[in-house]
């Protein structure tokens, strides 16, 4: 076994590379700016005050979790239904459902999303719900395929057991296969929200340059203005916004309450 | 007590399969019922019927006077523990006995008091936050039990509840089981293949077969008075033989008449006798029933389980003839061909066809090359005539390539033994190294070749070749000549006794009147 044990290396150096070090280094850059030619780096929380005191980063970070929160909430509301369906057909065709529920996942998003570009150019809808349009057809599947999963895992005998036990099938529903579905709708929320809150191409693409979002920003300071320190600081303010909804999400799972 | 459940000609089909072939089944107030059987007798389907999980498709069930059959399962006042426990994995023990009074929308202060209860009652007091995947398989059953009673049901379902439980803890939970019943003082009806587990907690047995009731008693009465041979074997272990009912309170099996308590059948009738292990002596030789001898002694904690042979079978020798392999090989066609020598029964050969010839000189033939393609053989020429004697046999192919094997023609040669009423013949088997190096089953395969076979003198029934005897490693054969030896079984007799006695020791055995239970022949 201690053997095996080796194995791990190259992927801790990996890690190492590519995931801790930039970390760190935006860490570094968000409590830093460019200092004068004596002091090449001056350690400042600068970037974190300009960020809260200026009324409109506010705005695009509160704008960002709202798109996020509904487009998750849409994909719970249109995905628990269809994955219900797929769980109770048949195994063959289920494994059909499932094909199609993954197929279009196969095209490039890029290809997709100027599909929906297309579809949606001579419409009079806001730029908004174009990108909400957008948002909701991309992570559907996932909602989809985690809650399709908890619940063909379930043990059909439970649902027998809550029928002998007085529940007619409403009930049975409400009281055994939604509670123990909601380890699947968690990890649906996890595969949605987290990078709906972050993401800045389709709003790009299907909101025109209107819509700016947290993700748009940072690559904006990135990109466009070159200004690497404040672009960190909103990175790492983006960072804790989701560490806390995680930590929130993960309150409902039962399951891990359990371990 | 009151007559509360009746099932009146149940009839169950799935797949155009019939399950259940008309059941007619009382069942009364604060019985302990146990539906005993194999696996697809039907006895968890009668089971699921009454709980409304499946719907019959004739016939009706009838619930305190009362039609239930289109009654849902959530509205019958029956309550189940299913096989696996089916307990919800996202509540605790509490919640999960709670669970049926929170569906009845109990108040929580009316809740507490039963849940409690009913965990005393399963010896489960202060489990109750436990998570139900912290729970042993023993106490996972418990909480099962627990949540179905809590409910107060008119009758409770059990459907092989103990069956994933080790042997102690089942054995624990029988005694439980029965405990709890005499205590809630409501009909359980249990589903089980476990004999004796029927036989430890039931009020009353019912033994089912291929979807209908074979009887239906006391664990007693099932166990002492079996009506056929089906019950008698699945309910213990025992001696079950053949006999003819010569008249009232007498019997005749194993070739002596015997006194018996059983009457009431037709004079001569053919009919099974059963004798319980438990009800044979062991006496010296010469003062019981019938002599015979100590065939194998086992200890079984707390009685010996004895073997005593009464009867020899009867034994018919043969010679196997093992040749080298003789391919022939014909370098023109690229082509090897084979065949074996074989004995053959002069009666069969008016009716031989080349195919069989093939077949039973195992003749084949196939491309010498890598491929070792298997070639046809066309030709087969042959005069074999009705009489004992030794007559050539020539397979071929289509490229010409050939082959020579010689077929013995027999008559045969039928063993007798007048005195145990069994005959037995078989022939000589000739067969190449390879072949029987090659055979998976040396026994059966050799019982094929020589066409051994036994039967009754008087009922001309086959017997069983139980034996086949041969002194040679079949991995290790080299050609010659070997003995095959096939040998009937014997009569023997199972008997427990707590009283020592050694393998070979002649004894004799003995039982009275009252020992020997006669059954009707069982149809099928």
């Amino acid at each position: 076994m201690k053997s095996f044990r080796r194995l791990v290396y190259p992927y801790l150096v990996w890690a190492g590379l590519l995931i801790v070090l930039p970390m760190l280094i935006i860490v570094f850059y968000a409590f830093s700016t460019e200092g004068n030619s004596v002091i090449p780096v001056i350690f400042t929380f600068e970037n974190f005050a300009r960020f809260f005191s200026d009324s409109i980063f506010m705005e695009v970070l509160l704008r960002s979790v709202k798109l996020a929160f509904i487009t998750t909430v849409v994909c719970i509301l249109l995905g628990y239904p269809a994955a219900y369906f797929i769980a109770r057909l048949h195994p063959d065709k289920q494994e059909i459902m499932v094909l199609l529920v993954t197929l279009p996942q196969l095209i490039n998003m890029l290809v997709r999303t100027y599909a929906w570009r297309g579809i949606l150019l001579n419409t009079s809808f806001s730029p908004e719900l174009k990108v909400y349009i957008g948002m909701v057809y991309n992570f559907l599947p996932f909602m989809i395929l985690q809650i399709y999963t908890s619940l063909s895992k379930m043990n059909p005998d439970l649902l027998t057991a809550a029928n002998d036990l007085g529940c007619d099938e409403k009930t049975a529903f409400l009281k055994v296969t939604l509670p123990l579905s909601v380890p699947g709708i968690i990890s649906g929320i996890t595969l949605v929200f987290l990078p709906a809150v972050s993401s800045f191409f389709i709003p790009k693409l299907l909101g025109g340059g209107s819509y700016v979002l947290v993700g748009n920003l940072i690559e904006n300071y990135f990109v466009t203005t070159g200004d690497w320190n404040f672009g960190s600081a909103v990175s790492l303010i983006m960072t804790i916004v989701i560490l806390i909804s995680m930590y929130f999400t993960k309150k409902f799972d039962y399951d891990k309450e359990a371990i | 007590m009151e007559k509360l459940i009746e099932f009146r000609n149940i009839v169950k089909k799935f797949d155009g399969q019939v399950v259940l072939k008309g059941i007619n089944l009382d069942i009364f107030e604060n019985e302990f019922v146990t539906l005993l059987g194999p696996s697809g007798c039907g006895k968890t389907t009668l089971l699921r019927i009454l709980g409304g999980f499946l719907e019959q498709d004739e016939g009706s069930v009838i619930f305190n006077g009362e039609e239930i059959s289109g009654v849902p399962a959530y509205k019958r006042p029956i309550n189940t523990v299913f096989q696996k426990y089916a307990l919800f994995p996202h509540l605790n023990v509490y919640e999960n006995v709670a669970f049926g009074l929170r569906i009845k929308k109990m108040s929580n202060d009316l809740i507490e008091p039963k849940v409690n209860r009913m965990l005393e009652l399963v010896g489960l007091e202060g489990f109750q936050k436990r998570k139900i995947d912290q729970l042993s398989g023993g106490q996972q059953q418990r909480v099962a039990i627990a949540r179905a009673l809590v409910n107060e049901p008119d009758v409770l379902l059990l459907d092989e509840p103990l069956s994933a439980l080790d042997a102690k803890l089942r054995k624990e939970m029988q005694q439980e089981l029965k405990r709890i019943q005499e205590e809630v003082g409501i009909t359980f009806i249990f589903v089980t293949h476990d004999q004796e587990e029927a036989l430890t907690m039931s009020d009353k047995i019912v033994v089912m077969k291929d979807g209908n009731i074979e009887q239906i008693g006391t664990p007693t009465e099932i166990y002492n008075e079996p009506v056929n041979r089906y019950v008698a074997n699945f309910i213990g272990q025992s001696n079950i033989m053949d006999g003819i009912m010569k008249k009232d309170y007498l019997v005749r099996f194993d070739d002596k008449n015997f006194e018996c308590v059983d009457h009431d059948f037709k004079k001569n009738e053919p009919v099974d006798v059963v004798i319980r292990p438990e009800d044979i002596t062991i006496k010296k030789k010469n003062q019981g029933k019938m002599n015979g001898q100590v065939i194998s002694v086992l200890f079984k904690g707390v009685h010996y389980e004895i073997i005593v042979e009464t009867k020899r079978g009867v034994a018919k020798t043969i010679h196997l003839h093992v040749l080298g392999n003789e391919d022939v090989y014909n370098e023109e066609a690229n082509e090897k061909m084979s065949a074996a020598d074989f004995s053959m029964d002069i009666e069969d050969v008016d009716s031989i066809t080349p195919q069989d010839l093939i077949l039973r000189a195992n003749a084949q033939a196939w491309k010498a090359d890598e491929s070792e393609e298997e070639i046809s053989i066309n030709e087969v020429v042959y005069d074999i005539k009705a009489e004992a004697g030794r007559y050539p046999v020539i397979f071929k192919t289509a490229n010409g390539t050939s082959i020579e094997a010689d077929v013995n023609v027999v008559k045969p040669k039928v063993i007798a033994d007048e005195k145990e009423k069994i005959g037995i013949q078989a022939f000589d088997v000739y067969k190449t190294i390879d072949e029987i190096k090659e055979s998976m089953a040396i026994s059966v395969d050799l019982k094929n070749w020589a066409d051994a076979y036994a039967w009754d003198l008087e009922t001309e029934n086959e017997v069983e070749i139980d034996d086949v005897r041969f002194e040679f490693d079949p991995m290790e054969i080299e050609e010659g000549t070997y003995e095959v030896t096939f040998v009937t079984e014997g009569r023997t007799y199972k008997i427990h006794t707590t009283d020592e006695h050694e393998e070979g020791e002649l004894v004799s055995i003995d039982f009275g009147p009252e020992d020997i239970h006669v059954m009707e022949k069982s149809v099928g």
